[in-house]
């Protein structure tokens, strides 16, 4: 076992967990964060998205133990006092959540574009979102939802 | 994975020792973008991980004096953005601009692509076109060797490749990128090619050609480089290298599935090196 130190979701942990476990492991299975979800464990769909030091990282690609020290946002982090973030909001709106698998990483990985450029292009929002595959939608309403967003947080 | 003891480290002294100490019971990992998925598929079984992604001396990138130091950990992400590679060494801005996904550019490292050794690893044929220099430091002590060179005498057990640096080029000097083949996932095979090139007008003055995917490992083109030296870039030399390259792909992949392809997809890449290469110089942004 090994001790790590990190922030999640804006609160401190100090845990000990297997030297076997991926990062992905440590968010589901120990602290019970479900929402990221786990799809190739490869590294190419993008299912695992989570925000790392402010970078979308695939969770399923990082060593438990690697995290430690780090400062690190999950889906479950995004609302606020109970009110969804604005790019929750704009997707749900927009219709661009059908079965939802790959929604925590494609909202998350929208958020740190937006975080980064608050106002791209369309081509920029195809490029943000180019790491996270979805079987459902066919893109097109994530690029709604993402100008949805956009409206919203200009707003905020 | 059966992995007993990890280690994040906060120094090259520390990792060194460790490396020392535990050999190949031991596996260093930084962005994990190739190493996670081999531990995890157990293609590789280490004993000992040790973290190297959080020590400072390697990571960023410097320039000094006359070259360009890359430390081994600095991100593909760090690469595209920086200034530092736009204009004539854009080639390298392109190369990782084009890895993978967001996610993996954000972790995915520039020693990672070098030591993991793989063939289509795409920073590597601009570094390569660059003349790089690896520098690998262990108990032993400091091992220099350039790039090309690297793939006959690749990153020992004890080794941590520390960084990788090439001479700032002149205005006049110009390094291009271009490759085929998307996902991971869905390439059949990916092909990529680099080209560094100095002109005196329209005149190929000097010549580095770099490919991936190509052979076992990624490697300089001679025989195109040879070709391409001291003529003029234009529409009868492109075609003509394009033959050249053709020529001694055959010979090299001989009986391969992939050679047919490969030998169509090989001309629209190395007319694209090329003709950027020119647009560079000519004074047209590619970017
Ligand atoms: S589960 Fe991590 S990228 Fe697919
Ligand atoms: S909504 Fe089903 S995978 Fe994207």
């Amino acid at each position: 076992m090994v001790n790590i130190n990190f922030t999640v979701n804006g609160k401190p942990y100090e845990i000990s967990i297997d030297e076997n476990m991926r990062l992905i492991d440590v968010l589901r299975d120990e602290l019970g964060l479900i929402g990221t979800k786990e799809g190739c464990g490869e590294g190419e769909c993008g299912a695992c998205t989570i925000i790392m030091d402010g970078e979308t990282v695939n969770s399923c690609l990082v060593m438990g133990f690697q995290a430690d020290g780090s400062n690190i946002v999950t889906i479950e982090g995004l609302e606020k006092d109970g009110q969804l973030h604005p790019v929750q909001r704009a997707y749900m709106e927009a219709g661009a959540v059908q079965c939802g698998f790959c929604i925590p990483g494609m909202v998350l990985s929208t958020k740190a574009l937006l975080d980064k450029n608050p106002s791209p292009s369309d081509e920029e929002i195809r490029e943000g979102i180019s790491g996270n595959l979805c079987r459902c939608t066919g893109y097109n309403k994530m690029l709604i939802a993402t100008k949805k967003a956009i409206e919203y947080m200009k707003g905020e | 994975m059966d992995i007993k003891k990890v280690y994040n480290s906060k120094s090259v002294e520390e990792v060194i020792d460790l490396l020392g100490e535990y050999g190949k019971k031991a596996k260093v990992i930084a962005g994990g973008t190739d190493i996670v998925i081999a531990l995890n598929k157990n293609v590789i079984e280490p004993e000992i991980l040790i973290d190297i992604s959080k020590i400072e001396e390697l990571k960023g990138i410097r320039e000094e004096d006359e070259y360009i130091t890359i430390g081994s950990t600095t991100t593909f992400a760090e690469v595209v953005e920086s200034q530092i590679f736009e204009n004539n060494l854009y080639g390298l801005h392109k190369a990782c601009k084009m890895v993978g996904s967001p996610q993996i550019r954000n972790k995915g490292t520039i020693g990672g692509n070098i030591a993991n050794g793989s063939p289509a690893a795409d920073s590597v044929p601009p570094l390569m076109a660059l003349d790089s220099i690896v520098t690998l430091k262990s108990i032993d002590g400091i091992r220099e060797i350039s790039l090309e060179d690297y793939y006959l005498n690749p990153i020992k057990e004890k080794e941590l490749l520390i960084n990788i640096r090439f001479k700032r080029p002149k205005d006049n000097q110009i390094l291009t990128f271009a490759k085929l083949g998307l996902r991971k996932a869905l390439a059949i095979s990916r092909l990529t090619l680099s080209s560094y090139i100095e002109f005196e007008d329209k005149t190929i003055d000097s010549i580095r050609v770099a490919s991936g995917a190509l052979a076992k490992f990624p490697m300089r083109e001679k025989e195109v480089e040879d070709y391409l030296l001291g003529k003029s870039l234009e529409e009868k030399t492109i075609e003509g290298a394009i033959e050249v390259l053709r020529n001694s792909m055959d010979e090299r992949l001989k009986g391969r599935s992939t050679l047919p392809y490969k030998r169509v997809a090989i001309s629209t890449i190395l007319r694209e090196i090329l003709e950027e290469a020119l647009a560079i110089e000519e004074g047209v942004k590619a970017w």
